[in-house]
Formats: C-alpha cells, structure tokens, sequence
C-alpha cells in the first residue's frame, strides 16, 4: 500500500501548498486575533508537515506484509465504479428537465440492463416498480419537493 | 428528583400516538437499513434524515435516535448470520457470533445480542442522565476560550482513535477543517474559497458530505466487489435463548455496558473501540479463554452491550458540550442546526422539553427494539437474501433524495456524487472518513471561539493556558501527544530491530 499511500501524501502536499496559497489573498489578522487568513494558513502548513512526514515514512524500510500489497482495483471495477458514477451523474443532469420519477425510471433501467446484466423486460420492470415506489412514497405521501420535469410528476 | 421529574415529563411527551409511530418506524427503517452490509449509523442517519422533514424538531430527534438504535441493532444481524459486519462496531461480533451460527446457535447469538443490547441500551440511557444533568451544569462556566481547548482535545483524540494509521487520521482531519473553512467566514464575514458559487456561500454541507463518503463510497466499493451474501437460516423458534444462556452472560452484560458507556462518551473512542475492549475484557477474565473465536457466548453478549451502551455514552458530548464525538452524532447534531436548536448545555436551559424528551424516547426505543427486533429478525434476514444488484439502486436513490431534499437543489447532489468518489478512494487506501466528518463539523466552532477568546482577552493568547479549566484541557491534549508520538517512536524501532534480525 506504500504506493498509495505516496499518492495521498502527494495529493496532500499539493493541497496543503493550494491552501497556504489562496490564505494569503484574505487578511491573517482582525483587530484582536486571527483573521480569516489565519486557520486556511495554518491548516495548510499542518497539512504539509503531516504529509512530508508520511512520504517520508513511506520510504522507510519497513517490513512489508499483507496490508503493503496495493489494494486498489484492477481497470475493470475501476471501469464499473466510473459507469455507476457516470450514470449517477446522467440523473443529476436530467433530473430537473424529466422529473424525478421519470429519471428513476430510466436510472434504474439503464444500471441494471447495462451494467448488472439483467434482462431488457426484467430492468424496464423494476425501472417502473422503484419509480412507483418512489411517487407513492416521496410525492404522494412525505410530498416532498422533488423535481417534477416533463410530467409533472 | 429534578432529573426524574423532567424525564417523566419527558416521557408524556413522547407517549403520544404520532412520536410512538415516528419511534416505531425509526426503529424500523433504522434496522431495515443498518442491516445492509457497510452502510453504519452514519450514513443510515443521514440517508434517513428527509423522513424527518416538515416534523417538529422532537418528533424528528425521537426519530433519529430510533433510527441511531435500529441501526446499530441491525449491524450485529449481519455479523451473524453472513460474517459480514453491517459496520465497524459489529466486526467484533461476527468473532463468535458467526462461529455460533455455523454450529446452529444463530438465533442464540440474535438473541442474546438484542438482550444485551437492550440492557445496555436502558443502562446506558440512566447513566446519560446521571452524567449529563451535572456536566452540563459544570460546561455553563465555559468561556470561548475553554470550548477552543476542549475542541482541540476532542480533535486529537478522534485522530489518534480514528483509524489504523494516525497520519493518515491527521490528514483527514486536517482536510475536514480545511473544508470547513469554506463559506462566510466567522470573524469579518468574508467569503473564502466561495469562487463566485453561491451554494458555497453556507459552506459544505456535512449531512451531503458523510452520505457520500459513508453511504456513496460505501456501496461503490460494494458494488464494484459484486458482492454476493450468503446467509444462515434462522427459525423464530430458535430466537429465544434459554435462562441458562441469559444467567451466563449477566456479568459479559454488565461489563459491556459500563465499558462502552465510559469509552462512547469520550470524543472519537466510540463503539468500535468500546466493542473490541469488552470483547478483549471478556477474554482476559474468562476461565476458557480458548473457546474464545469458536462460538463463545460470552464473545457475543460483551461486545455487544458494548456497542449499544456507547451509543448511549456517544449522547453526553452532544448533549452536555455541544460538540459530536463520533460521525453518527456530528450527523445528530447538524440535523439538530436543521431544526433551528442550538446544541450545548444552555440546551437543557432553553429547550428542557426537547432533551428530556430524547432521552425518554431512548428508552422507549429501546423497548421498541426489543419486541420488534427479537420477531422480526428472521423477516430483517430475508433483505439479506435480496441480490445486491438490486438493493444497491436503492440505497443510491435514498442517498439522492437526501441530499436533494437538504436544499431542494440538485448542487447538493453534485457535492455528494464528488464525495462518494472521495469516500470510495478513501475506503480503498484505508483513510478513516471519521475525523474529516467531525472536523468539518468542529473547523467553524474552532475557529469561532479561537476569535471570540481572543477578542474577550483582547489578543492575549495566555488566556487559553492561564484559564484553570482552558490549561487542564490542553495539557491533556499535550500529553495525549507526546504518549501517542513516544508509542510511535517504540513501535518503529521495535519494526527496525525486527527487519535487522
């Protein structure tokens, strides 16, 4: 896990450096105590120290046991996480133009048939049967303030 | 007496039909989802939250704390019955509890498990009263600058317990403060890190941002694994463990309950830790300590009332200090911001209906527990046995109408999706979620009674050392570093020497 490990401290540098950074456009000072400059900055410089510290200690010698083999998936569930993602992303897109049942509808369908390999009729089932679930549970009943879109519901 | 006079009160206040239900159906919903492989008191809470909307802010707590209970009642179940923990502080149980399941005794285990728990759980609530009432009468005398030390030594202490690697824990939590910065800030009102977003102008919404990592991220990494369950069958009949059973674990019991009582009310420790050191105790003064890991009751019932009394104890922070001291209540206390109340000891001042009411319904929940958990178990097994290709939608579904419903907005959504990439990542490399969760939630009131006891002490910054209370929380706070730091050096030298042989 070191190689992740190095990455996290990486992108923890960076970010510790982007903080330092954007904390100097605000004053570190008020009258009496800090401003609001002054957590962004120290925040950051402590974000940096810890993550030099931990690349660092990635270099040590250590032992390497079961837990130092790399964890992180092969491309393929990488590939399967970014579809689910991708279509999560899709709903967010569209669910204020199509409604919210509508985009259950078609989010439901579309995860199951493409990427959990359910049959065509058996997805547009359940497509339909949380998209029910959904209107009588959220809309009708809690009436909450769902996106209604194309519909109208 | 006061005390019982304001629970009693506290109890004609929930004994009304409509916080009964809402009782009932968070106990319900809280276990239905707790259940579910990953998926915590954490994210269970927040995903359940827009159940909450449009009720009144008791009736909405009463909820939340039977989701809070069901939630971590449902996490044993899968510990047992699929040596799957349904979250962290049920790992322990799935040590005997599975073990048992195997050779036939897995209702004995759910069995003794929500005995325990209820138990713990009814102990655990008294114990809450009879810590909080007087602490929060002591927190009164608090200034900015006693709060500012207090929350740097509940800080520390959720980093140094919050997972494996504590550099790790720090950087997490050094980042969830690092988001709480963003929005209006606390002394001059300027935006930061606002880049003309005007959703940012409120700061990052925390309730969005542990259904990402917890619930989004959690359900990705189950997602991509294909994960199948195979559970055990568990018959009614079987449920009841028998007097003997009962008669030899009183003591496991009552051990659990005080351990994780003491361990859930100190900032970070919580039931994980509460449960592995009852699990250890129960070990360490058991005569057979060998059937220990093959089906020992007593494996089940520590661990257990463990959890479920920490649960109890994880209330005296939130209630008494105003400040979480594990995700599940920095999620509790934003839903309490929700609802317009300021958590903190002028909370038993201001509100005394409010908190003697979550307390009385702690104890009803726990009745509820009991005699709908015990039947229904077998009904809660049969969710298990659902495809995760087709739960896995729904849990996605719930956490987008939450974090939907926070605003009406689909930003908030944008945010969670972005987090639940976080939270998958985070998972994967074994960062804790833990302290960024409760250092956003503590960043803003860090930052908030740092300028405030600087104001008052006009820029001095002895005031946070010369204050009696301020001083003796912070040099705990110093030595609770230079103790973690001198176990690492050890440690280290101890992993140098090792290679060197």
């Amino acid at each position: 896990m070191k190689k992740g490990d190095r990455v996290f401290s990486i992108i923890c540098m960076g970010l510790s450096l982007w903080l330092i950074l954007e904390s100097l456009k605000f004053s570190y000072l008020s009258k009496f105590g800090p401003g609001p400059g002054f957590l962004p900055f120290w925040l950051g410089i402590i974000l940096g120290l810890i993550a030099l510290f931990a690349f660092v200690n990635t270099f040590s010698g250590e032992k390497k046991d079961k837990g130092d083999e790399p964890r992180l998936p092969g491309w393929g569930s990488l590939g399967r996480v970014g579809l689910i993602m991708l279509i999560m992303a899709g709903f967010a897109l569209f669910v204020n133009s199509l409604g919210f049942v509508l985009t259950v509808f078609f989010f439901v369908t579309i995860l199951l048939f493409a990427l959990e390999g359910v049959g065509f009729l058996k997805s547009l089932f359940y497509g339909v049967m949380f998209s029910a679930c959904i209107f009588l549970i959220f809309l009708y009943w809690m009436e909450l303030d769902l996106p209604k879109g194309l519909l109208g519901i | 007496m006061d005390a019982l006079h304001s629970l009693m009160q506290g109890f004609s206040t929930v004994i009304t039909p409509f916080n009964m239900g809402m009782a009932v159906l968070g106990c319900f919903f809280g276990t239905l989802v707790g259940i579910l492989p990953g998926l915590g008191p954490s994210a269970t809470i927040a995903m359940l939250l827009p159940l909450t909307f449009g009720m009144n802010a008791t009736s909405a707590m009463i909820m939340l704390c039977a989701i809070y209970y069901g939630a971590m009642y449902g996490g044993s179940t899968t510990s047992i019955l699929v040596n799957v923990p349904g979250e962290s502080a049920s790992v322990v149980t799935t040590f005997d509890g599975y073990q048992m399941a195997r050779q036939g005794r897995g209702g004995v285990a759910l069995g003794i498990s929500a005995i325990g728990s209820f138990i713990a759980g009814i102990l655990g609530t008294f114990a809450l009263i009879f810590v909080c009432v007087p602490l929060s009468a002591f927190t009164l005398k608090f200034g900015p600058a006693e709060y500012f030390s207090l929350i740097v030594m509940g800080m520390l202490c959720i980093v140094f317990v919050g997972g494996k690697s504590i550099s790790k824990s720090l950087m997490s939590g050094v980042i969830g403060m690092a988001l709480g910065t963003v929005g209006i800030d606390v002394v001059q009102g300027a935006p930061r890190f606002v880049y003309d977003i005007s959703q940012l102008m409120d700061g990052v919404s925390f309730i969005v941002v542990v259904m990402g990592l917890f619930g989004i991220g959690e359900v990705l990494v189950s997602a991509e694994e294909r994960m199948k369950i195979k559970t055990i069958n568990v018959k009614l009949k079987e449920l009841w463990p028998t007097l003997g059973d009962i008669w030899q674990v009183k003591w496991s019991v009552l051990r659990g309950t005080a351990i994780g009582f003491f361990i859930g009310a100190l900032p970070g420790a919580g039931a994980t830790i509460a449960s592995f050191l009852a699990y250890g105790i129960e070990k360490g003064v058991s005569k057979h300590p060998e059937r220990f890991g093959k089906g020992a009751i007593e494996g089940v019932a520590g661990p257990e009332s463990a959890n479920n009394a920490a649960s109890s104890g994880a209330f005296v922070p939130l209630l008494a200090l105003g400040i979480p001291g594990s995700g599940a209540t920095a999620v509790m206390l934003g839903a309490l911001m929700l609802y317009g109340l300021k958590p903190g000891p002028m909370l038993f001042h201001t509100n005394p209906d409010f908190v003697w009411a979550v307390i009385a319904s702690m104890f009803i929940g726990n009745i509820i527990l009991i005699f709908m958990n015990l039947p229904m178990i077998p009904f809660f097994a049969m969710g298990l046995r659902i495809p995760y290709r087709y739960l896995y939608p729904a849990i996605l579904l719930i956490c987008i109408i939450g974090a939907y419903s926070l605003s009406s907005n689909v930003y908030d959504v944008w945010v969670m999706l972005i987090f639940g990439v976080f939270g998958y990542f985070m998972k994967k490399y074994d960062i804790p979620g833990g302290p960024m969760v409760v250092a956003l939630v503590l960043g803003p009131m860090l930052e908030y009674n740092l300028y405030r006891a600087l104001a008052l002490s006009r820029g001095d910054m002895t005031t946070f050392f010369t204050r009696p209370i301020s001083g003796t929380l912070l040099a705990i706070a110093a030595i609770m570093i230079v103790v973690v730091t001198f176990k690492a050096v050890r440690m280290k030298r101890a992993l140098i020497e090792e290679k060197e042989e």
